[in-house]
């Protein structure tokens, strides 16, 4: 496997490759040119296609992004704008439409999951006003003029966002079904922590600085509001540990 | 089924290395689409109604207003539900396969039971809509209470697929001749599998072609019993299942809702999409039983043992039996000439129970591995030695030889790289501040069930080589089923993992037994070494020339000349394997700080070691370890389903009442694969990782415990409440 | 969910009219919980008046002590610098509630007026007198480990779910309140919320369409003495079986004056009067926090499944004021 490694490393190097298509090799550890064959297009659609696994592609990518128009007009229709991953989208809504179900049935960003519907679980994180907040218990008609920002809107010109590259080094999901809201909620961590928040476990709440550095305890505390059933918890302390404090995780794998 | 010959068995030097997950950045760029994100035009929502009683006969059901509702297309009841007809010769005891008719009754047989369906224009409407039918029931009072219902047990046919009762020696004979004798009751209760992502459903028809992109574990046996529920052939059904956000074995039988979203699909003519709500995941959804477990355990003095036995009494439901097989692991575990297991169950108004995780080994390890703490301590023996001391040469069960078993070495290893030599042997010697500290192990074994499975290969060539595509209808519910896939083939074919495309997920492919009961990776595995190795076989066939020194895929297909090349294959068990029995082991060690007044229980420090055969990859298979340690420590401390004995309602409805583990309640997980090569089970050599990681675990938890407070807690969960009012603990 | 109509006002008088005119009006501010329980269907109203930009977010000092806005978010006051140097106890008990997510979201004014987490309140198939007045108890004879232990009657033995307003009762908070016609009032915390009485579907003193503006903490010495403590079925993000916050003032080691309330106890936060009565102008001491968390417990009354919030609810409180005599966790 490591001579296969450094083969494709050797051919990577040889490769004339765009700006965005080294950036993102360079994030998901592809070398070889048959996966760059697919990212002819560096936009997120061309990224994802990629892994598709052959999943007939209209059929996963279809309608995306496109918000489909409700098929009859409410009793209760609240006119809202609001900018969603620097976009601004304006939506007729059901009053009772909470600003995740929005994104998930009106404009196919299906990144936010539903886990519970009643703030109990953390998958529907998401940023909005740069606030890790629950998008399920937002109404999307609450959302005039802010801006909200899901794990869709996290990556640049196809970079991946740190915390997005140290979750998938350090494996911080199994089921991937949480892990949007674990992601969103840990780069507004990040934020928390620069801001010098307290949390529950912080030792001396009175004099707290800024630019805290956080024990893996005030990680924990700090992420239990997403909650991960795979159970991929030391996972994703592993993976904001890197990014928060460039500390590496030694996973003493065997020799294969 | 091809034999497996000396020579055939896989060289491994290319597999296990921690590749990052090949489906990874999907996932954490939110485009892995699972089943309710699909974008189907014009897609109608459906909204369960459910019964709010748990027993008794709807007497009528009033959809007047609900269809009166802004949006609403249809409600169905009972009244106007499809009658269905499956076909007589179905087979209806493979819980998987067997046809499922819904809204066909007014017998209401527990709380929540699907009484009626909303399909509306939108899930605002189809929820609000659903809450505005209205049923009257005739109530009977419902069997809940365990100790109320427990005198009228019975003997179940079976124990999920094992012998309901098995026998070696005499008991009576065993206890009298030992010096030590232990007689204990342990208490596991209802839990929930609450994977994160709802079961959802959406079912589309081309004519009379169905699409069911659907949340399931399994997709052939889903397509199977969608089949036998509507008489539809086979061959005219795709389920689709890309991305499964976790199951637990809650995905593995298609449940009601499935039924009700192509039920309606196929009314309405109209595509339906339902997502189930958290609090239907509760009642609808399957659970695992509350366990009983009497156990009875002599030993010598020197502790050897004399005679065990493990008796389990459980519920099941009303109108279907499932009884997991608690005491199965007692069978396997130790030597001991005198035994006994039993089960026994009884029916209740609390809805079936199913597969969750380790079903069986879950609940039946904590009364074993306890137990056997128990009676070492009895001894003033280490527990290692007393496990050591008792350890089986062959299979107790059956006598067959153990196809690989690497307890001894597990428990070994752990106890050097955890320190267990620092463990004091008397409770209550170790102090922190407010914390009593205290080290706790427990050995693990988990049945490694192996099946047939199928796969095929596509060969081309890309700009920069051979490529291949592997398909299978597998599935990843987050254990890694791309990724080893991808570095099974590429090992085989000797490219670069990154040239193998996985294509998986989906029915129409080839046949696999799907995700569960941890035969996931030894069965796709072996299947996509098979069919690599079948293809280069049939490529070397085809060449004219000498052959022999040719090796890899790429060789081969140039010397035939061809730029593109297809095989399928099956694999399954072997003759040979069939002569051994087959089981995965391991052991974990845990350190528990307990703050006795506040009854608060941290666990700073879990150190688990795995013999699990071949590891496909490091990195995924310690994923799987530790999520299986935080299902253990949800279960030690935090998990349970508790009902209202009245009413059969549910006290715990929602994620905030059943409590799985947070982040915070899990400290330092360390892992350690313990290096095995298991020649008999299958080609690869891979034994089960997903479920041994939760055995066991909630034992080493509450025999660390034990150790820091000189406190036995024998009922799970262990909470505040218990810990601070030990001398009241409920005791079964 | 039902539907409703849906508005929102930058005034607070406009808001205060709006719920005066109807009485199926609600606010929303963060909708934490209001959201949650109108999902469930026990929230049923036809209007929602967003009270999300009123410009009530103020945390400041004055003459008296410190005012809380009733739209800041919990986060911002539970990290806001006044508040953490004057009333650690107070950030220590919203930072124990919930998840960072929902702090952000959740409100100063909302706070107080969530509703019980009881599940028979939740279940609309159950009984329950705070849902619909004259259905019964689900829990007084069910499952009702997480319930009151004092304050409680066959009404209702639901508790009061909020942790940051257990750290308010304990700080002799007072709210500040705006009614439908522009006149405001003021009542202390510890008469905002009432026991269940005859009366078990009113949590609190709010009348229709009035609407919590601020909320004062006057000045105290507590602060370097004092803190929160919380147990639950989990580590975190759950809710309390029993939390106590304990201040101490203290001169030498005498107690000059105690400040001790509870919540997970009864259906408001539960200020432990008999074990402040005790330790006043006592030595702070581990036998006298055990005396005064007796004279406490003395008026428990237990059900069925909650007999362990008495040595619980005692040892949390000695737990509390140990911790608050070192000064060491704030």
């Amino acid at each position: 496997m490591k001579e296969n490694k450094d083969k494709n490393q050797q051919e990577y190097q040889e490769l004339q490759l765009s700006a965005d298509e080294k950036s993102i090799l360079d994030q998901l550890g592809i070398f070889g040119k048959s996966r760059r064959r697919f990212l002819g297009q560096s936009s997120a659609a061309g990224l994802s296609l990629m892994a598709t696994q052959f999943i007939p592609i209209d059929k996963v990518f279809g309608q995306e992004t496109v918000p489909s128009t409700p098929p009859v007009p409410f009793k209760n229709a609240v006119d809202v704008s609001f900018s969603i991953n620097t976009k601004t989208q304006q939506l007729t809504v059901d009053s009772r439409m909470t600003l995740l179900d929005a994104l998930r049935e009106r404009l196919q960003l299906t990144g936010t999951k539903k886990g519970c519907d009643h703030g109990q679980c953390g998958a529907c994180t998401l940023l909005v006003d740069g606030k890790r907040v629950l998008s399920c218990l937002t109404l999307a008609a609450s959302c005039e003029g802010k801006e909200v920002t899901s794990i869709e809107g996290l990556a640049e010109n196809s970079e991946l966002h740190p915390m997005q590259k140290a979750f998938i080094k350090n494996d911080g999901f199994q089921c991937g079904y949480c892990t949007p809201g674990q992601i969103c909620s840990s780069v507004a961590l990040m934020d928390e922590a620069k801001n010098g928040d307290a949390s529950y476990v912080t030792e001396d709440i009175m004099n707290i600085s800024e630019n805290l550095t956080l024990s893996d305890e005030e990680v924990r505390e700090r992420m239990s509001g997403n909650i991960c059933r795979c159970g991929a918890y030391p996972n994703i302390v592993a993976a904001i540990q890197e990014v928060h404090q460039g500390r590496e995780t030694d996973y003493n794998w065997q020799e294969s | 089924m091809a034999e497996i010959t000396e020579n055939m068995i896989k060289s491994k030097d290319n597999l296990g290395a921690p590749e990052n997950r090949i489906e990874g950045f999907l996932k954490v760029t939110g485009k892995a689409k699972y089943a309710a994100e699909f974008s189907v035009p014009n897609v109608l929502y459906g909204f369960p109604v459910r019964s709010t009683i748990a027993a008794g006969t709807m007497t009528d059901i009033d959809t007047a207003e609900a269809e009166k509702a802004e949006g609403v297309v249809k409600v169905f009841t009972h009244k106007n539900a499809m009658k269905f007809n499956p076909a007589p010769d179905v087979e209806s005891t493979n819980k998987m396969t067997m046809p499922k008719s819904v809204l066909n009754t007014t017998a209401i047989n527990s709380f929540g039971q699907y009484i009626g369906f909303v399909v509306a224009e939108t899930f605002e409407q189809a929820r609000y809509a659903a809450n505005l039918v209205k049923a009257t029931y005739q109530e009977t009072d419902p069997k809940i209470d365990f100790d109320k219902y427990v005198d009228t047990a019975y003997k179940p046919d079976n124990a999920n697929g094992a012998a309901t009762d098995t026998q070696r020696g005499s008991m009576e004979e065993g206890m009298s001749n030992a010096s030590k004798t232990l007689d204990i009751t342990y208490q596991t209760p209802i839990e929930v599998h609450n994977p994160m992502e709802p079961h959802a459903t959406i079912a589309v028809f081309e004519g009379d072609a169905l699409t069911v992109y659907d949340a399931t574990q399994m997709l052939g046996p889903s397509k199977v019993a969608i089949s036998n529920t509507f008489n539809i052939p086979q061959e005219k059904i795709r389920v689709l299942a890309p991305y499964i956000g976790g199951g637990f074995g809650s995905k593995l039988r298609a449940w009601d809702h499935v039924m009700l979203t192509i039920m309606a699909a196929k009314m309405l003519d109209k595509p339906v999409k339902t997502a189930i709500t958290r609090q239907m995941m509760q009642t609808n959804a399957g659970l695992r039983q509350l366990n009983r477990q009497h156990m009875r355990i002599g030993t010598s003095t020197d502790g050897k043992l004399t005679a065990m036995s493990h008796e389990v009494m459980t519920h099941t439901a009303v109108d279907e039996v499932f009884v997991e097989q608690a005491g199965f692991i007692t069978r396997t575990m130790y030597d001991t000439p005198n035994q006994l297991v039993t089960h026994r169950v009884f029916d209740t108004n609390i809805q079936v129970p199913t597969w969750m995780r380790a079903p069986g080994e879950t609940p039946g390890s904590f009364a074993l591995e306890c137990t056997m703490d128990e009676m070492a301590d009895q001894l003033q023996m280490d527990p290692i030695a007393f496990r050591i001391k008792n350890e089986p040469k062959t299979n107790p069960l059956d006598g067959k030889p153990f196809s690989s078993r690497s307890l001894v070495q597990c428990m070994q290893v752990g106890a050097d790289k955890f320190g267990w030599s620092k463990r004091k042997q008397e409770p209550r010697q170790n102090t922190k501040d407010n914390w009593l500290v205290g080290y706790g192990m427990a050995a693990a074994s988990r049945a490694a069930p192996y099946q047939e499975s199928s796969s095929r290969v596509k060969l081309s060539y890309g700009d920069d080589g051979l490529e291949a595509v592997i398909e299978m209808a597998a599935t990843d519910i987050g254990t890694g089923t791309y990724t080893i896939i991808a570095q099974t083939a590429a090992n085989c074919l000797d490219i670069p993992v990154d040239r193998v495309a996985v294509n998986i997920g989906d029915s129409d492919l080839p046949a696999t037994p799907g995700s569960g009961g941890s035969w996931g990776a030894g069965s796709f595995t072996s299947a996509v070494d098979a069919v690599c190795e079948k293809a280069k076989s049939a490529l070397k066939n085809k060449i004219t020339s000498d052959s022999s020194a040719l090796t890899t895929a790429d060789e081969l297909m140039k010397a035939a000349k061809l730029t593109e090349f297809e095989m399928e294959a099956t694999e399954g068990p072997s003759e040979d394997s069939k002569k051994y029995a087959h089981f995965s082991y391991g052991a974990h060690f845990v350190e528990v700080w307990v703050d006795e007044d506040l009854g608060m229980v941290k666990i700073p420090r879990v150190l688990s070691t795995s013999a699990v055969g071949t590891v496909l990859n490091q990195k995924t298979a310690r994923s799987q370890v530790v999520g299986g340690i935080v299902w253990g420590i949800g279960q030690a401390m935090t998990e349970e389903t508790t009902l209202d004995k009245r009413y059969g309602s549910y006290v715990t409805r929602t994620f905030a009442d059943y409590h799985v583990p947070v982040n915070l309640d899990v400290g330092d997980i360390e892992v350690h694969f313990i290096p095995e090569e298991d020649e008999h089970i299958n080609r690869m050599g891979v034994k089960g990782i997903g479920e041994l990681g939760i055995t066991s675990v909630a034992a080493a938890i509450a025999n660390a415990i034990y150790n820091a407070t000189g406190k036995r807690m024998r009922t799970l969960p262990i909470t505040p409440a218990k810990l601070v009012d030990y001398e009241k603990q409920p005791v079964a | 969910m039902r539907p409703f109509t849906y508005t929102k006002t930058e005034d607070t008088a406009q808001a205060t009219s709006k719920l005066a005119a109807n009485e199926n009006a609600k606010y929303l501010a963060g909708g934490t919980n209001l959201l949650d329980l109108m999902k469930e269907d026990v929230e049923r109203p036809d209007e929602l008046v967003d009270i999300g930009l009123l410009d009530l977010t103020d945390i400041k000092e004055t003459s008296t002590g410190v005012s809380l806005g009733a739209m800041a978010k919990n986060t911002e006051t539970a990290n806001h610098p006044l508040v953490r140097k004057n009333f650690p106890m107070l950030s220590l008990a919203i930072l124990a509630g919930a998840s960072g997510q929902i702090r952000n979201m959740a409100t100063n004014g909302g706070n107080p007026n969530q509703r019980t987490r009881c599940a028979y309140f939740f279940d609309t198939a159950m009984p329950c007198n705070k849902r619909e007045p004259g259905t019964g108890c689900g829990a007084l004879e069910g499952q009702n480990h997480m319930h009151a232990i004092f304050g409680w009657n066959e009404n209702c033995v639901a508790v009061h779910p909020s942790d940051m307003c257990i750290a308010l009762a304990a700080l002799d908070a007072t709210v500040t309140i705006a009614d439908g016609n522009g006149k405001t009032r003021t009542i202390p915390f510890t008469e905002y919320h009432r026991l269940p009485g005859d009366q078990p579907e009113r949590d609190n003193n709010l009348e229709r369409g009035e609407l919590i503006t601020s909320i004062e903490i006057p000045k105290n010495n507590f602060a370097k003495n004092s803190y929160y403590v919380k147990v639950r079925d989990r580590s975190s993000y759950a809710f309390a079986l029993i939390s106590v916050g304990a201040g101490l003032e203290l001169q030498g080691k005498t107690i000059k004056n105690a400040r001790i309330a509870m919540g997970g106890v009864a259906h408001k936060p539960w200020r432990a009067y008999e074990a402040e009565q005790f330790l006043k102008g006592k030595e702070a001491t581990e036998e006298n926090f055990e005396a005064a968390a007796d004279a406490e417990m003395a008026n428990a009354k237990t059900l069925e499944h909650n007999a362990f919030k008495v040595p619980l609810g005692k040892q949390a409180m000695v737990r509390a004021l140990n911790v608050a005599l070192s000064g060491e966790k704030v």
